[in-house]
Order: C-alpha cells, then sequence, then structure tokens
C-alpha cells in the first residue's frame, strides 16, 4: 500500500507540478489576456471617449440642423411671401403692360395726328411765308410806285408853282398897269373891277404858295431837338404883335414845359395858332389869349385858348381840312391852309392837335409832342 | 443896233414877265442901259460877243445879269455855271428870278456862284419892291467893285 499511495503521490506531485505548470502557463497566459484586456479596456476606453466626442459632435450637429431646419422654414415662408409679392407685381405688371400698350397705341395714334398736324401746320407756315414773300413784293411794288408818285407829285407841284403862278402874274401885272397908266380913262366902276381881279389873283397866288407849301410839309425832314417851348412861343408872339395896330388881345403865357420837335416846324405851328388867335378875337375888345401847357404821360400837351369868334362844333370834321373854312372870307381873312398845316407838322410828330370851341364864346386848341425824356 | 455899255442883261424867256419886269425896274428909277434876251442861249451869245452879238466889245461886261431860272434851249443854271466858271466874268453879280421858292434848283445856284435870287411874286407891287432892292443892292456892288 504505501507504493501505490507513493505512486499516486508520485502520480498527484506530477499532476501537481504539471497542474502548477499548467497554472503558470495559465497565469502567464492570463497575464497576456488581462494584458490584452486591459488594452481593450484602454481600447474601449478612448472609443468610448471618442465616441461621447462623437455623440457631442452630433448633438452640435443636429442642434445645428434643427436650427437650419428653422432657419429654413423661416426662409421658406419668406420665399413664399416674396413668391406672392412676385405673383402679385407679375399681375400688377400685367395690367401695367396692357396699359402701357393702351397707351402706346394711343399715342401712336396721336403721333399719327401730330403728323399730320404738322403737315398742316408746315403747309399753312409755308403758305404763311409764301404770303409774306408776296406782301414783301407788293410792298417793295408798292413803294416804288409811291416813290414814283410822289416824284410826279413834285414835279407837279413844281411845275403847278411855275406854269401857274406865270400867268397870274401876268393878270396881275397886267391889271396895274390899267389901273396905273389908263386911270383918267377909266371911270370908278371900271375902277373897282380891276382892283377885284388885281385882289383875286394876289389871292390865287397865296393859295398857290400855301398848297405849295403843304405839300411840300410831307416831304420835309423832321430832325428833333429840344425845344424851349417859353422862348419859342415868346419869340413869335413878338413877331406876331410887331407893328399890329390897337385892340390887341391881352397875352397870358404860363411856364411851357419843354417838348422834343423840329423847331422851325414848331414855330409854323404856334405862329398859326396864335395868329388865328389873334384874327379871331379882332371884332371883340379886351379879350385875352392864354397859353399853357401840362405833362401827359410821354407827352406834353399844349393848349392855347382865345376868347373869339369861336365855332360851331357841328362843323368840327372840316377845321383841318386844307382850304376848308368855316368863316366868310369878308369877316376873317385867310386861305384854309394854317390848321391843315398845323395837323400835318403835328402827325408828323407823331402828336394829336384838337380844339374845343363855341360860337362867340372862344376856342381852345391843345397839341401833344413827345416830352423830352423820351427821345426815340 | 447898238450894244455897247450895256448895263443890265436881262435873260427872260417869258415875254408877259420881261414886260413886267422891264417896268419895273423903270418905275423904281433904274435908267441904266438894259438888254433883253430871250434864252440862254442868246445870252452866252450876248456875254461871248458871238453870233448876232461878235461886233460887241467882250471887254464890255455888264454890271449885272438878271437871269431867270427856267428857260428853253440852254438854262439858266446852264449860263450861271458858265459865268462862274469863268475867270473874266464870275465878278460879274447874277441875279436869278425864279417862278417859286419850291424850285429845287435854288440851293443849287448858290453852290454854283449866283449871288441872289428873286422870286417873282404874283402880287406886282412885290415884284416891284423885290426888283427894286435886288437890282439897286447889286448895281451899287458892282460899280463900286469896277
Amino acid at each position: 500500500m504505501k507504493n501505490t499511495d507513493s505512486n499516486e503521490l508520485i502520480i498527484a506531485n506530477k499532476a501537481l507540478a504539471f497542474q502548477n505548470a499548467e497554472k503558470v502557463k495559465r497565469e502567464a497566459e492570463l497575464i497576456i489576456a488581462n494584458k490584452e484586456l486591459d488594452f481593450q479596456n484602454a481600447e474601449k476606453k478612448d472609443r468610448a471617449a471618442e465616441l461621447i466626442i462623437a455623440n457631442k459632435e452630433l448633438i452640435f450637429q443636429n442642434e445645428e440642423k434643427e436650427r437650419r431646419a428653422a432657419e429654413l422654414i423661416i426662409a421658406n415662408k419668406e420665399l413664399l411671401f416674396q413668391n406672392g409679392e412676385k405673383e402679385r407685381r407679375a399681375a400688377e405688371l400685367i395690367i401695367a403692360n396692357k396699359e402701357l400698350a393702351f397707351q402706346n397705341k394711343e399715342k401712336e395714334k396721336r403721333a399719327k395726328e401730330l403728323i399730320i398736324a404738322n403737315k398742316g401746320l408746315k403747309k399753312a407756315e409755308d403758305d404763311i411765308r409764301k404770303l409774306n414773300d408776296e406782301l414783301e413784293q407788293k410792298v417793295i411794288e408798292r413803294t416804288s410806285q409811291l416813290e414814283f408818285v410822289n416824284k410826279e407829285l413834285e414835279s407837279f407841284s413844281y411845275s403847278v408853282s411855275h406854269d401857274l403862278r406865270a400867268p397870274i402874274r401876268a393878270i396881275n401885272g397886267y391889271t396895274r398897269i390899267i389901273v396905273e397908266d389908263y386911270a383918267d380913262k377909266i371911270d370908278a366902276d371900271g375902277a373897282k373891277i380891276l382892283q377885284a381881279i388885281i385882289n383875286n389873283s394876289k389871292k390865287m397866288g397865296e393859295l398857290i404858295d400855301d398848297l405849295l407849301a403843304f405839300s411840300k410839309l410831307g416831304r420835309k425832314r423832321v430832325s428833333l431837338s429840344e425845344i424851349n417851348m417859353f422862348d419859342l412861343v415868346q419869340s413869335v408872339r413878338e413877331e406876331l404883335l410887331f407893328g399890329a395896330g390897337k385892340n390887341m388881345p391881352k397875352f397870358k403865357i404860363a411856364k411851357l414845359l419843354p417838348a422834343m420837335g423840329d423847331q422851325s416846324l414848331i414855330k409854323q405851328v404856334w405862329i398859326n395858332l396864335i395868329s388865328n388867335a389873334i384874327k379871331y378875337s379882332q371884332y371883340k375888345t379886351k379879350t385875352t389869349i392864354e397859353i399853357d401847357a401840362h405833362q401827359m404821360a410821354n407827352f406834353v400837351i399844349y393848349k392855347i385858348k382865345d376868347e373869339g369868334a369861336g365855332f360851331d362844333m357841328e362843323y368840327y370834321d372840316k377845321l383841318f381840312g386844307v382850304f376848308q373854312r368855316l368863316h366868310a372870307q369878308d369877316e376873317f381873312e385867310g386861305t384854309g391852309i394854317g390848321l391843315a398845316i398845323v395837323q400835318k407838322i403835328i402827325n408828323r410828330h407823331n402828336g394829336t392837335v384838337w380844339a374845343k370851341s363855341k360860337l362867340n364864346e372862344g376856342t381852345c386848341f391843345y397839341f401833344s409832342l413827345p416830352s423830352i425824356n423820351t427821345k426815340s | 443896233m447898238n450894244y455897247d455899255n450895256v448895263e443890265i442883261l436881262f435873260v427872260e424867256d417869258s415875254l408877259d414877265d420881261a414886260v413886267l419886269t422891264i417896268r419895273a425896274l423903270t418905275k423904281s428909277g433904274f435908267t441904266n442901259k438894259l438888254h433883253h434876251v430871250t434864252d440862254g442861249a442868246e445870252a452866252l451869245d450876248f456875254i461871248y460877243c458871238r453870233g448876232n452879238y461878235i461886233n460887241r466889245k467882250i471887254k464890255d461886261y455888264p454890271k449885272l445879269i438878271l437871269l431867270d431860272l427856267k428857260m428853253p434851249k440852254v438854262s439858266g443854271i446852264q449860263v450861271l455855271e458858265k459865268v462862274k466858271s469863268d475867270p473874266d466874268f464870275n465878278s460879274v453879280p447874277v441875279v436869278m428870278l425864279t417862278s417859286s421858292n419850291e424850285s429845287p434848283d435854288i440851293e443849287k445856284c448858290y453852290a454854283l456862284g449866283a449871288n441872289s435870287y428873286i422870286v417873282k411874286p404874283v402880287d406886282s407891287d412885290k415884284f416891284f419892291h423885290a426888283i427894286k432892292e435886288i437890282g439897286m443892292y447889286w448895281m451899287i456892288l458892282s460899280q463900286a467893285a469896277h
């Protein structure tokens, strides 16, 4: 029994030794395995950490996505809204386009109308231009005709003055020879008749001279200068009163404003008006002739008032006519040219002459001349 | 006919005007020897001793020429121009006679050297006066000059 036991022990030992060796081996393997496990654990830890990071990343990305999604929703809503706007605008544009198209058609229509109207205008313009040209041509023709007629008139005036005056001069002169040389052969009636011939031929000479002076006025150049009217009127008055008889009217001459005019022509106006005033006052005693002036706009209005015979305003339109007389020759002498000359001179100064009168009470003549501030 | 010592040469185509002018001169006391010619050509013949006046002495020139403006053939203007441009005669006073002061030739007459002009008035009284005054003035002046 002991052998067996020993055997068994040996075997047991051996088994033990083996088992130990196995254990060591297993231990070594375990260590390795542990190590492996450790490594794997470490790996797992690493991975876990990585996963955590990845998860965090995912969470962040998810949040981002959500945010973007929310933004997209807003953006979509915005887009939808904008689309709606666009559609509305498009609809409006369509309407506007239709309106424009209509307006364009209208415009085309108007343009056509305008073209037609322009053509009409152009034609009218051409017509006017043609008419103007024709008018201008006519004016040129008429002017040359007028110049011709004026020249004719001038030579007519000259021959009237020359040719008419010669026979009248002969009539007057020969009659006077009869009166002077044959006085003893002629009785009182005959002498009276001869004197009438002398007077009438003389009168005709005056008429011709007046007519010529009047026609000459139209051709005379008007040279304007400043006229000291007070001095001019005074000198005319003195000239007319020089050698005058009794019963002369009293003169009341105010301070007269100056005016623009042709000195010699305006002097003639005053001579005619003042001598008229004196002439028509001759049958009255103690009369006054008043002369004054006042400014009216660009004109000076001169006034000469007498207390003489006056005239009937019914015949006013004859007052300024050539050879028109409102009084009988026997009553007041004159050829009837004086006022016609006055009117012609004043008209040539762009002025006006007019009169107011009452029979037997007197006459007032007015005439206007450009004042000195209106130098043209 | 004797043309010696003619003092007034009177050039006038109108016989009526001539009669009246000569009468005016006579009545105004002009006893000077006057010769009347009826147109400008004859006036120049007289002055230059030609034609009918060939025997006249040229130095014996008139003291006054009364010259009508408007005449046939040679006009008063032409006679005036000739006389006043001739140094031998330009000292002879020339008085122009015209029918009216409308005449456009009056200024021309003065420019050519006329000494005066008389407008022949219709009124014979005035005519006498004009002839007398103007005639007298120039005759006296002319006599003083010679």
